[in-house]
């Protein structure tokens, strides 16, 4: 057995958090790395020539926007052979000004020819640093295959003697003559993750350079161009103290805002369902498990965790002890091993305990840390995982019993915070005792989550400044 | 009796032709006509020498000989000049001089 103490201030209980955009977009801006793959190869390496393609939609011109950007006020040029410049800065606001800092030619009533003489103009000279041709497909669909070859290799053969960066974005899907031409291809397309629609880039070609990974989420969030790259398991040698969240309005904080945020909080004596795929990243479960506690406990009150198989309760203390601060750990936090000998011989049980047992200990270790608590409100996070290890050949009896705890807990007005496995022989079961329902899973390696009670958009999981805490960036 | 001017005139045409040609056989027909009209060659005979120097600006060294091999061969091809060889370099200008020497001096054989 475990237990930590803690120095903890009274709760308090405030109006529900206004949304905060301000703190999304913090997260955002430090999620955009905008040296990513070929594009940073593309501002300073051997990425001379890049196509991006992809069907309508699909956050093509925000990508060529994003590279037009990073060329730096007034060594761009985007032709445009679609739309106006008025209309292109309506669509994507967050582009207005990279838009205003550089060159706008409008070809959409130009033939070809004065199309690829533009360039030649912008290139010439040295004039501009990269150039955008979004589309090139709008104009090469007027030419044959061989005319357009010439054209392309044209376009190719200045901008490689100019030094210029060309970007040609197109809508048709198949590979064209230019796919065997530029030495880059970035391909756009929007996928479904687990029945919501999320954005994915696949990397096709980047002459000269590693490809570490060919797919890669991204998310169009503010109108700007965020990729994901995969789960980094957070720095714990960087906690901070950490500040206690207050309620919102009649529910507990998860501790983190972008949690409150996603689910709202957690009413009292709901239980709150964590699914998660077999692939998820231990850390990434820890960034939910972990913030309810420590704000519990910062909170004066106490809470109940039974961890999550593999779990290292020795790192799980020193985490919690960090996060709180100094005074813990304290009696008002129990976290049960019941895979160690060590706490079923402390808690009077055999190594063969059955649920109704464990339900016994923890019923008991509710009562006497339900007393410590500032308000009596209490925690119960629980893995399924480590009960179904522990009973697998008694699943009845666990259900059982885990019906029994979410029934007495809804009368207690606890919070109740279950980690279940997908693939749970009784998922079924325990997600229709659930008040609301997260998900978890992974995609291209980064972590995503989402409501499915209540519904919510699909965000991806980092951990960008705060180790303990989840950052949350919705994928739009 | 061609005279002199004529064979100029022809002469003249026969460069812009293959410029045209030359050009359009690597650069396609929107290719041609950009870079002559970025050139501000588009109508009338180019000078040979201010043409090599715009296509190396354009181009580089590669992209250029390329381009003034096509419009080589294209101005000796079906003439009976003695075609000179070009061997990874070409002194555009001497060459189109040779040429024009040549067709001076062969005034039939122009078309």
């Amino acid at each position: 057995m475990t237990t930590q103490e803690v120095d903890a201030p009274a709760p308090v209980r405030t109006n529900r958090q206004t949304k905060t955009s301000r703190a999304e977009s913090s997260e955002l801006a430090e999620a955009r790395i905008p040296t990513l793959l070929g594009l940073k190869q593309l501002m300073n390496g051997p990425i001379r020539t890049m196509l991006i393609k992809g069907l309508a939609g699909t956050g093509k011109t925000t990508v060529a926007l994003e590279i037009l950007k990073a060329a730096g006020k007034g060594n761009g040029a985007y032709i445009s052979s679609r739309v106006p410049q008025e209309l292109l800065e309506t669509h994507i606001p967050a582009m207005k000004e990279t838009l205003e800092n550089q060159e706008f030619l409008d070809v959409r009533l130009e033939d070809a020819t004065s199309a690829l003489e533009f360039v030649m103009r912008l290139t010439d000279p040295k004039k501009v640093k990269t150039v955008v041709f979004d589309s090139w497909d709008a104009l090469a669909k007027e030419f044959d295959s061989k005319e357009r070859l010439r054209a392309e290799k044209t376009l190719i053969a200045v901008s490689n003697n100019s030094g210029a960066q060309l970007v040609f974005v197109s809508e048709e899907p198949g590979a064209t003559t230019i796919d065997y031409l530029v030495d880059g291809i970035l391909e756009m397309s929007t996928v479904e993750e687990q029945d919501r629609a999320v954005r994915e880039f696949t990397i096709h070609k980047l002459r000269g350079t590693k490809i570490p990974q060919r797919k890669y989420l991204f998310t169009l969030m503010d109108g700007r161009f965020t990729f994901f790259e995969p789960y980094a398991t957070p720095n714990y040698s960087e906690i901070r103290k950490f500040t206690p969240v207050a309620d919102i309005d009649e529910a507990y904080s998860l501790g983190s805002p972008a949690l409150d945020r996603l689910l709202g909080g957690m009413v009292p004596g709901s239980t709150l369902t964590v699914e998660y795929d077999e692939d998820v990243p231990y850390f990434a479960l820890r960034a939910i498990e972990l913030p309810p506690i420590i704000n519990f406990l910062a909170m004066g009150r106490s809470a109940i965790l039974l961890p999550l198989p593999g779990a290292n309760t020795g790192l799980t203390s020193s985490v919690l002890t960090r996060a709180v601060g100094e005074g813990t750990p304290s009696d008002r936090l129990h976290i049960l091993d019941v895979l160690r000998s060590s706490d079923l011989e402390t808690t009077s049980m055999t190594k063969h305990a059955t649920p109704n047992e464990i339900h016994e200990v923890v019923t008991n270790e509710t009562t006497r840390l339900r007393k410590k608590s500032v308000d009596q409100a209490m925690l119960h996070v629980n893995s399924i995982a480590a009960l179904e290890n522990l009973f697998a050949s008694d699943l009845d009896s666990l259900l059982e019993v885990t019906s029994q705890e979410i029934i007495t807990l809804q009368q207690s007005r606890d919070a109740h915070i279950l980690f279940l496995p997908a693939n749970s022989p009784i998922r079924s079961r325990i997600l229709s005792m659930s008040s609301s329902h997260a998900r978890l899973s992974v995609r291209d390696g980064a972590v995503v989550m989402f409501g499915v009670k209540p519904y919510t958009g699909i965000y991806a999981l980092q951990h960008l400044d705060d180790p303990i805490l989840p950052s949350l960036t919705q994928l739009v | 009796m061609i005279r002199m001017s004529q064979v100029d005139d022809l002469f003249a045409t026969a460069f812009n032709d293959s410029v045209h040609a030359g050009l359009d056989k690597v650069l396609g027909h929107s290719g041609t006509e950009a870079v002559l009209v970025h050139m501000k060659m588009a109508d009338g005979f180019p000078d040979p020498m201010e043409f090599h120097v715009k296509l190396l600006a354009l181009f580089g060294p590669a992209g250029t000989l390329s381009l003034e091999k096509a419009i080589v061969k294209h101005l000796t091809t079906g003439r009976s000049l003695e075609v000179l060889e070009i061997d990874g370099v070409l002194d555009f200008n001497a060459t189109v001089s040779s040429v024009r020497r040549g067709a001076n001096a062969l005034p039939q054989a122009m078309p």
